[in-house]
């Protein structure tokens, strides 16, 4: 089996191991003496982690020249999307219960559930265009569509940021990295921007002097 | 269900100490020790954690210094061996592992008063029609409850203790 078929695999069962903790963790009924909040809290951790894992692919990918990396990409930004998907689920179905008036409020009074709200939707387009059938479909509008995941990021981090009543070191670091992954991303372009400029024409070795 | 704290009435311990009239309000300061407690050693807050009331917030009888809960001796975690319940202001003003009470001539501030004043003012009173850009006081889930409930104005106590606040208004004195 190829190393790359064999990483994925292990790293589809390791991705789901947060889940199940959380499904073992409710009927052991240690999810603490808050449970909506504690798997709230969970959910929405991995589903950030797995979106900075997801940023990682590209930069180690150009570091170590390894290709094959690239095949984790979709699947880790899918365990992103589905981590989301629970953190919203948590939110809309066991903290609210379909109480949409208070969810529509909820969007529109808190700016930190308003950027919660903004990531979840630009996930869920990211997703539902993840298909190869869409890549094919949209060719270069999907590489323009999929840096969504960028702008996602950031207000990712900003949910994430704003959740706190005081500034937690946690996010300290995850905005340290997250700058390192997208500041790699500008210093990559504008590397590949310098070397593939055409030589100047009087270099180009034909042209005759008189 | 409603946690059925176990306490003495702040007013028994304060007229113990027969407080003159210039004790306008009491400052209650929990224990700083690091070793025992290890957060506070960070620098989330500004330790030790300190809370405030008005004299007459202060006096009336739903205020207690609770000692235990569910008819046992309070947990550790739960501010033992002594810690503030103010009904009317559930939620905050729960000052935990009380070390020091003083009477005070000025209104005291708080911490949370101090690290987010856009959040917490002095008054802290459980009022659903305050609402803050990070956090609704609309609707409450009873431990034990899976439906969240509305509110009441003063944590359903505004019969017993509205009319200390007459002519305050309430949505500037959060």
């Amino acid at each position: 089996m190829k190393a790359i078929v064999l990483l994925k695999r292990v790293i589809f069962v390791a991705a789901l191991i947060p889940a199940a903790m959380l499904i073992v963790g409710a009927f052991r009924g240690t999810l603490t003496a808050n449970p909506i909040d504690y798997i709230t809290d969970r959910t929405g951790d991995w589903a950030f982690r797995f979106l900075m894992i997801t940023l990682c692919v590209t930069p180690i990918r150009r570091i170590t020249g390894w290709n094959p990396i690239i095949q984790l990409r979709r699947m880790l930004g899918l365990f992103s999307f589905f981590y989301a998907t629970l953190h919203f689920l948590t939110w809309s179905v066991l903290d609210w219960f379909f109480d949409f008036r208070s969810m529509a409020d909820d969007i529109v009074m808190r700016p930190f559930i308003t950027l919660g709200m903004a990531t979840f939707l630009m996930l869920l387009a990211l997703a539902v265009t993840s298909t190869t059938a869409s890549m094919r479909r949209l060719g270069r509008k999907w590489t323009q569509l999929h840096r969504l995941i960028y702008l996602a990021a950031i207000t990712a981090l900003t949910h994430f940021w704003m959740v706190g009543k005081v500034l937690v070191t946690e996010v300290t670091y995850w905005a340290v990295a997250l700058t390192a992954l997208l500041g790699f991303r500008v210093w990559w372009v504008l590397r590949t921007r310098v070397h593939v400029r055409p030589a100047p024409a009087d270099f180009d070795g034909k042209k005759s002097f008189p | 269900m409603v946690i059925p704290w176990v306490g003495i009435p702040l007013k028994d311990v304060i007229n113990t100490f027969q407080p003159t009239s210039q004790a306008k309000y009491v400052e209650f300061v929990t224990a700083l020790n690091p070793a025992q407690m290890p957060a506070q050693t960070g620098r989330s807050l500004p330790w030790p954690y300190v809370e405030g009331l008005r004299m007459d917030e202060a006096m009336n009888p739903l205020s207690i210094l609770a000692v235990g809960l569910y008819e046992e001796t309070l947990p550790n975690q739960d501010g033992a061996p002594i810690r503030l319940v103010v009904p009317w202001k559930y939620g905050f003003k729960g000052i935990k592992s009380i070390v020091k009470i003083r009477f005070v001539d000025y209104q005291t501030k708080n911490t949370w008063q101090v690290m987010q004043p856009s959040e917490y003012g002095f008054f802290a009173n459980v009022n659903p029609a305050v609402s803050h850009p990070r956090w609704s006081q609309a609707s409450e889930r009873r431990i034990g409850e899976f439906f969240k409930r509305k509110t009441l104005p003063f944590n359903g106590y505004a019969d017993q203790v509205a009319s200390m606040y007459g002519g305050m208004d309430l949505k500037k004195n959060y």
